[in-house]
């Protein structure tokens, strides 16, 4: 049972490696990487029955010992309600923008490094997801950023080289100040694997720890954990990079990538540095926990990116700008919550916030890699995806039109699409604080609300100016005619003709469509996806289970049996 | 003592490593970037401690004092093989700059010419 842990990590792996393997064919290493990601949605929907099914029961927490090497000694993988939660996000969003990628990169990319970089992408994001242990955490990030680097570096022009080196420069300094972190909490905890730091830092006399410094450097590790997740103020990456990459790895990296981020947040700070009691009263900031320092500073860099990231949005004049900037402010909404439910008074709340930032990142995930998408073929149709080049689309492309239109409505929050349900989820948790006495949330309503009046801003702008309005001339030169899924294809952009075919075309309109689907989908049937969110916040927040579950459970040291030599 | 003087010694790399990412040459950025994950690699050794002997030697035959902590070395070594792979993609990567833009320089780069 528990070797269904490693599943989806070895999917992914052996994807990769075969597409190297079959270069030399391109049809086969297509059909290899979609067999490979396809693959990996089934390994991660078997993992999802396992751990979380059926829904409404307590969630499973499932542990591998990789090598049948005992925790804390060996590194240890565990799958619960959380981590399943994000691997199906994960598998999801992958198969779509894989399938995308495969009509949309031009031959001659996928043949050079295109399949391999984007399933190592996935082997370094699943790991991170499933990964019991903050060294190997960075292991799995670099594994992730290494191949992210070259995805974002991808066409390689102008613009490309300069926002790859911004995105390299941050990252590795990141990465830097992480293992600084990382080996300051080895060296005051003594301890790597992430349920023996928790159940050290509940007890600091038994093992001689001091909680400051432990307070300090995972102070520390949170800016990393920010700067991945795009969190202000370490945003400054986002656009560029966003605009830079091919649309299917910027769906990728706003969807899935950053949620790795998120993820890290919610796993290390909200399962195991909340185990540590610390009277904390220094600069105003009180608490009788770590997470009650966190909060504020949580809130903060929530608010400042949910105004910033909305306000530039509104002043952006290109369609991938409008998204970037949109992402800044939508994982700020994610975080949101977070930081209520980290100062929350009573512990339903906390759990209310934490599933009000799990369901708000699944949407988020969901809406901005079809936006990400419908711009990218955009871009391949028209040619631009300047606000001032387009118009009219709506009439001339009614299915991407509307694709993109649910995918705004669901960031907006408009029912019955699954995110006004993670919008709502958010303002609950601040109101339900509120009620409760924390008198701070109602800042972070406030915040919340003006977030939410700048979202439906710009995304209405954008839409008045690319899908409704006067056809432009550059529309009308690339798209004469109406084009639906069925009919002809619309000529190209550059009036080339060895790129894109009708087929190819359609099927990055389908891909869109799919998510839109999904995105109403699980509107309609969201009683699942709160049930599967509040088992994932639950995992998040039962420590006792998550350390019981690594070091005693059942499996450790029996059933590993033959393990894959994984490791530094 | 040892301690003491590598604190010392780490304080300095890292400020070498500061001040050369704050250049505006790109290849001296990269440099400070390599500077600083090394410097994070003999903090994370200095964080293992000095007091015991090798990993290796001790514990053979019995007796003796305890070994040095072996973890942060198997850490380190796994942080500079990293670091090997993208020092050398950030090389690759300023060259690919500079052919595209014919300069490093970071405020040339920004636009302003």
């Amino acid at each position: 049972m528990s070797t269904l842990v490693i599943a989806p990590l070895l999917v992914a792996l052996v994807t990769a490696i075969l597409t190297l393997l079959v270069r030399p064919s391109d049809l086969l290493q297509r059909t290899v990487s979609l067999l490979g990601g396809v693959a990996y949605l089934g390994a991660v929907a078997v993992l999802f029955e396992a751990v979380v099914l059926p829904l409404g029961s307590e969630s499973d927490i499932l542990v591998y010992q990789v090598s049948d090497w005992a925790a804390p000694f060996g590194i240890t993988l565990v799958a619960d309600g959380l981590s399943v939660f994000m691997l199906a996000l994960a598998g999801l969003v992958s198969l779509v923008a894989l399938v995308y990628s495969i009509a949309s990169i031009s031959a001659f990319g996928q043949r050079l490094s295109y399949h391999p970089l984007y399933h190592f992408m996935m082997v370094g994001v699943t790991g991170s997801f499933l990964t019991g242990d903050i060294f190997n955490l960075f292991v799995w990030f670099e594994v992730m950023l290494m191949s992210s680097y070259i995805l974002v570096l991808f066409y390689s022009g102008r613009e490309h080289t300069r926002a790859a080196l911004n995105y390299v420069v941050l990252n590795l300094i990141g990465s830097a100040v992480m293992l600084v972190a990382i080996g300051g909490l080895y060296s005051t905890t003594g301890t790597l694997n992430m349920a023996d730091l928790a159940r050290r830092l509940a007890d600091p006399a038994a093992y001689n720890i001091a909680l400051l410094p432990v307070l300090g450097l995972s102070a520390v590790l949170f800016s990393v954990f920010a700067l991945k997740a795009g969190l202000a103020p370490f945003q400054f990456w986002v656009p560029a990079a966003y605009r830079a990459a091919p649309a299917p790895v910027t769906a990728m990296l706003a969807g899935v990538v950053k949620k790795v981020g998120v993820y890290a947040i919610i796993r290390l700070y909200f399962t195991i540095f909340a185990a540590a009691s610390l009277d904390l009263s220094f600069l105003g900031i009180s608490g009788d926990s770590v997470l009650g320092f966190f909060g504020p500073v949580m809130f903060a860099m929530a608010a400042v990116s949910i105004v910033f990231g909305g306000l530039g949005a509104v002043g952006r004049d290109d369609v991938d700008g409008i998204l970037a900037y949109s992402s800044i402010s939508q994982v700020g909404f994610i975080v949101l919550p977070l930081a209520v439910a980290a100062t929350a008074p009573s512990e339903a709340v906390t759990v209310l916030g934490v599933t009000a930032a799990i369901v708000y990142a699944f949407n988020h995930g969901l809406a901005k890699s079809l936006l990400f998408l419908a711009s990218g073929t955009i871009q391949d149709v028209v040619g631009s995806d300047r606000l001032s080049d387009l118009g009219g689309l709506a009439n001339r492309a009614p299915v991407l039109a509307a694709a993109f239109f649910l995918g705004a409505l669901t960031l907006i929050g408009v029912p019955p699409i699954s995110g006004f349900f993670g919008k709502f989820l958010v303002f609950q948790a601040a109101a339900e604080a509120l009620a409760a006495g924390a008198t701070g949330s109602a800042l972070a309503l406030a915040v919340a609300l003006a977030g939410a009046i700048l979202t439906i801003a710009y995304y209405t702008r954008a839409w008045n100016q690319v899908f409704w309005g006067r056809t432009t001339e550059m529309v009308d030169a690339t798209l004469p005619a109406r084009w639906t899924l069925g009919s002809a294809t619309p000529p190209m952009a550059d009036g080339g003709d060895d790129g894109l075919e009708r087929l190819e075309l359609t099927t990055q309109v389908t891909a869109a469509v799919v998510l839109a689907l999904a995105a109403v989908g699980f509107g309609i049937g969201f009683e699942a996806v709160f049930e599967a969110a509040n088992a994932a916040a639950h995992a998040a927040l039962d420590t006792n289970a998550y350390v019981e579950a690594v070091l005693h459970g059942p499996g450790v040291g029996m059933e590993a049996g033959a393990g894959t030599g994984g490791g530094h | 003592m040892t301690q003491v003087f590598l604190a010392g010694v780490l304080g300095v790399l890292f400020s070498v490593g500061t001040y050369l990412v704050l250049r505006r040459d790109v290849v001296r950025v990269v440099w400070g970037i390599t500077i600083i994950s090394q410097s994070a690699n003999v903090y994370l050794v200095t964080m293992g401690g000095f007091d015991g002997l090798g990993p290796i030697l001790s514990g053979h035959g019995g007796g003796g004092p305890p070994p040095t902590d072996p973890i942060v070395q198997a850490l380190v070594l796994t942080a500079i093989v990293i670091g090997f792979g993208t020092t050398a993609l950030a090389l690759v990567l300023t060259y690919r700059v500079y052919e595209e833009h014919g300069t490093i320089d970071m405020y040339e780069l920004g636009g302003n010419r």
